[in-house]
C-alpha cells in the first residue's frame, strides 16, 4: 500500500528580500500548497513571478520570511544552515538549468559527490555512481569531463547525481532551458520514466506550457501569489485567464 | 567525507591551477629556507663562540691586575699582581692549577732569520690551564721557573717563521738577543678569538720578568690564571679569591679592587646568551618572509574563492555542511603550506650543510629545532591563512553562489 502522507506541505509562505534604497520587497505572498508522494508537479509562471524563489524554499536552499513549510512532516522553517544541508543530502535531488557540474571532476566523480558528503565507502560510492550513468545511459563516459559532453549528455549527468542519493523528491528548475528541443523532449520524457516507473515525485520550474504538459498538476504563480493549481488544462488560456483574474 | 576524499578534492583544486599554486608554494619554501638557514647560521656562530670559550674550560678564572674602573676611567694593565699572590692563592683548597703570566712582545732570531712574535712567561701549569700539548720536546718544569732558565717553548708557526728544523729541540734561538733553548714544540691549535695561538713563545715567568725584561719589580705581573676544580663553587672560589687579594693588598672596605676576576663561566653564559638574542634576530629577520609567503597563501585562497562560488553552491545545494566547506578550503592552505615547507626543510638543511662544509669549511650542527619549526610552520601558516578565506566560503548563500557568473 502507497504512503499518501504529503511530501511537502507549504502554508502561507511568505518572502521578503532588503533591497538597495532601503525597506523590502516582498516576492511571495501566502504560498500555501500540499505536494503528495509520486505526483509530477510544474511550478508555472512569467519571468520574475517569484517562481524561482519558491522552489528554492521548496528545495531547502533558502528559508521563507513567514509561514511554515513541512517536508516529510518535518517543519523544516527554523532549520539551521547545516540541518538544512543534512535535509537536501538526504530528501532532495537537484536538476538545474545549467547543470551545475563542477568542471574539473569527471563524470564519476559529479555523480559521487552527494555520496560523499552522506559518508559513503568510496567502493559504495562508485558501485552506485556506475548504477545511476548507466540509468541514463553514460556508462562509458565516466572518465569524461563535463566540458567533454553535451548539453543533453551533461544534463543526464545532472540527473544521475540527482539519484545518486536515492531521493524521493526531485526539483528540476527549467531542465530543458539550455537544452534543443529534441534533447528537451528526451530529458523530460525521462523525468516521466522516473515519475511512472520509479514512483519519484518531481517538481519542475518552467515558464512553458509545452513542457509543463508533460507534468500532471501544475501550480501557476503570477506576481508571487498562486493563481492556479490544479490538472494541466488543455489550453495556456486556462493559466492566463487565471492571471487576469488575479490583476482584477 | 574522509581523510582520503579530503586530500583528493584539496589536490584536484590546487593542481587546478598549477603556475599559481607553484608560485605560492614558492613564498613558503623561500620563507621556510631562509629560517632553517638561519637557525644552522645562529646555532653555528653560537657552537663555535661558545667551543672556543669552553677550550679554555669553565672552570677557568683569570685575574688581572689594575681597577675595572676608577674615576669612570679603566685603569687595567697595572702591575698590582705579583707571583707572591699566586702563590698564596695555590694554597686555596678548590685551586688545581695556577700561573701567573706577564705578556711581551720578542724579537726573535735564528740564523739569518729574525721575527718578532708575542711572548708569554708563564709556570709550567699553563700548559694545563690551556691545554696546551707539545708536539716535540716537553714543557719546562718548576725548577726552571725557579733557576730562571732561558729554555723557550716555541708555537708551531713561530717555528716555521724561524726556519727552524722539524724537529727543532736542543736549537738555541735569540729573544731580545738573549740565547734561548727550544726545549719544545706546541702542538697546532688554530686561531681563536684571542688571535693565533701557534705563534708565540713561552718562557719561565722569572726568566722573563729577571733576565729580560729586567724590572725593578721582579715580582709583578699583570695576570694570574687559575684552575679550580670541577666540582668546586665558581661563585665561592672568586669570594676567596676577592678577599685574600685585598686582604694583601691592603685594601680598605670602601676602596675599590685593584684587580678584576673574570670567570670564564660567566662569559660563556653572557656570549651564550648574546648570540642567543643574534640568533633570534636572524630568525626573526627570515620570519619575515615566511609571513609574506603566508600572506600569499591567504591572497591565493581568497581569490580561489572568488573564483569557486558556483562550485561552493553546487556543493552545499547537494549537502555539504558548512564545517565540511571549512575543513575542505583549509586542507588546501594547509597542503600548500606543508609542500612549501617540507621543500623549504629539504632546501634549507641542504644549503645550510653543504654551505657550511663545502665552502666555508665550518660543521654545520644538525637540529631538530627546523624540522619541529617546519611542522609547526605548515600547519600554524596553513590555518592561518586559510581560516578566514575557509569561513568565507562556509557562509556563502548558496543561491547567490549558484547564480554567480
Amino acid at each position: 500500500m502507497k504512503d499518501k502522507t504529503p511530501i511537502i506541505v507549504m502554508n502561507k509562505i511568505c518572502k521578503s528580500f532588503p533591497i538597495a534604497i532601503g525597506g523590502v520587497q516582498q516576492v511571495l505572498f501566502d504560498i500555501t500548497f500540499t505536494i503528495n508522494p509520486g505526483e509530477f508537479v510544474a511550478i508555472m509562471g512569467p519571468s520574475g513571478s517569484g517562481k524561482s524563489t519558491c522552489m528554492n524554499i521548496v528545495g531547502a536552499l533558502d528559508s521563507a520570511t513567514s509561514g511554515t513549510y513541512e517536508l516529510y512532516g518535518k517543519d523544516i522553517t527554523t532549520m539551521t544552515a547545516d540541518d538544512l544541508a543534512i535535509v537536501r543530502n538526504e530528501h532532495i535531488g537537484f536538476v538545474f538549468q545549467n547543470f551545475n557540474l563542477l568542471p574539473k571532476r569527471t563524470i564519476l566523480d559529479n555523480v559521487m559527490l552527494p555520496l560523499m558528503y552522506r559518508g559513503w565507502v568510496m567502493n559504495d560510492r562508485i558501485i552506485r555512481a556506475r548504477e545511476m550513468l548507466k540509468l541514463v545511459n553514460l556508462e562509458n563516459f565516466e572518465a569524461y569531463l563535463p566540458t567533454q559532453l553535451s548539453g543533453g549528455m551533461k544534463q543526464r549527468v545532472a540527473i544521475a547525481r540527482a539519484l545518486a542519493g536515492n531521493p524521493k523528491l526531485i526539483l528540476a528548475d527549467e531542465p530543458t532551458g539550455s537544452l534543443d528541443s529534441k534533447m528537451g523532449t528526451e530529458v523530460l520524457r525521462f523525468f516521466e520514466k522516473l515519475n511512472k516507473d520509479m514512483g519519484i515525485t518531481i517538481i519542475m520550474i518552467t515558464h512553458e506550457f509545452e513542457i509543463a504538459k508533460f507534468a500532471h498538476r501544475v501550480i501557476h504563480i503570477y506576481d508571487g501569489r498562486i493563481t492556479y493549481d490544479g490538472k494541466i488544462p488543455k489550453s495556456e488560456t486556462v493559466l492566463l485567464k487565471s492571471e487576469k483574474r488575479h490583476k482584477k | 567525507m574522509t581523510l582520503g576524499d579530503i586530500l583528493k578534492e584539496s589536490w584536484i583544486s590546487i593542481s587546478g591551477n598549477k603556475l599559481r599554486s607553484f608560485l605560492t608554494v614558492l613564498g613558503i619554501i623561500i620563507g621556510v629556507m631562509a629560517v632553517v638557514i638561519m637557525v644552522a647560521v645562529g646555532e653555528t656562530v653560537q657552537k663555535s663562540i661558545t667551543d672556543q670559550f669552553s677550550s679554555l674550560g669553565t672552570n677557568t678564572i683569570v685575574i688581572r691586575a689594575g681597577a675595572a674602573r676608577t674615576g669612570g676611567v679603566r685603569t687595567g694593565n697595572k702591575q698590582t699582581l705579583t707571583i707572591t699572590d699566586a702563590e698564596q692563592i695555590k694554597r686555596l683548597p678548590d685551586v688545581m692549577s695556577i700561573t701567573p703570566a706577564q705578556m711581551g712582545n720578542a724579537q726573535v732570531i735564528y740564523g739569518n732569520k729574525n721575527w718578532s712574535t708575542m711572548m708569554l712567561g708563564a709556570y709550567p701549569d699553563y700548559a694545563a690551564i690551556q691545554d696546551i700539548e707539545v708536539e716535540y720536546g716537553t714543557f719546562f718544569d718548576d725548577t726552571a721557573v725557579k733557576n730562571a732558565a732561558t729554555y723557550a717553548v716555541i708555537g708551531p708557526d713561530t717555528a716555521t717563521e724561524l726556519g727552524l728544523p722539524e724537529n727543532p729541540i736542543g736549537e738555541t734561538i735569540r729573544i731580545q738577543n738573549m740565547p734561548f733553548v727550544v726545549i719544545g714544540v706546541m702542538k697546532a691549535r688554530g686561531d681563536s678569538a684571542f688571535g693565533s695561538q701557534d705563534d708565540m713563545i713561552i718562557i719561565p715567568v722569572t726568566t722573563l720578568k729577571k733576565r729580560l725584561q729586567g724590572s725593578k719589580f721582579p715580582d709583578a705581573v699583570t695576570m694570574i690564571a687559575l684552575k679550580i676544580f670541577p666540582d668546586a663553587d665558581n661563585n665561592v672560589v672568586i669570594e676567596q679569591l676577592t678577599s685574600l687579594l685585598r686582604q694583601r693588598h691592603r685594601i680598605k672596605d670602601m676602596d675599590e679592587d685593584d684587580f678584576q676576576i673574570t670567570d670564564m663561566k660567566q662569559i660563556m653564559e653572557t656570549m651564550d646568551t648574546v648570540t642567543g638574542y643574534l640568533k633570534l634576530l636572524l630568525i626573526a629577520i627570515a620570519a619575515v618572509s615566511l609571513l609574506v609567503g603566508s600572506i600569499g597563501i591567504m591572497n591565493m585562497m581568497l581569490t580561489s574563492v572568488a573564483e569557486r562560488t558556483r562550485e561552493i553552491g553546487i556543493r552545499k545545494a547537494i549537502g555539504a555542511r558548512e564545517r565540511v566547506i571549512i575543513i575542505q578550503f583549509l586542507s588546501e592552505s594547509i597542503m600548500i603550506s606543508f609542500i612549501g615547507s617540507m621543500v623549504g626543510l629539504v632546501l634549507g638543511v641542504l644549503l645550510s650543510q653543504g654551505v657550511g662544509r663545502f665552502i666555508l669549511g665550518y660543521d654545520v650542527p644538525f637540529s631538530i629545532w627546523p624540522v619541529i619549526l617546519s611542522m609547526g610552520v605548515a600547519i600554524v601558516v596553513g590555518l592561518a591563512s586559510g581560516v578566514m578565506p575557509a569561513i568565507k566560503a562556509a557562509k556563502l548563500n548558496p543561491i547567490d553562489s549558484l547564480r554567480y557568473e
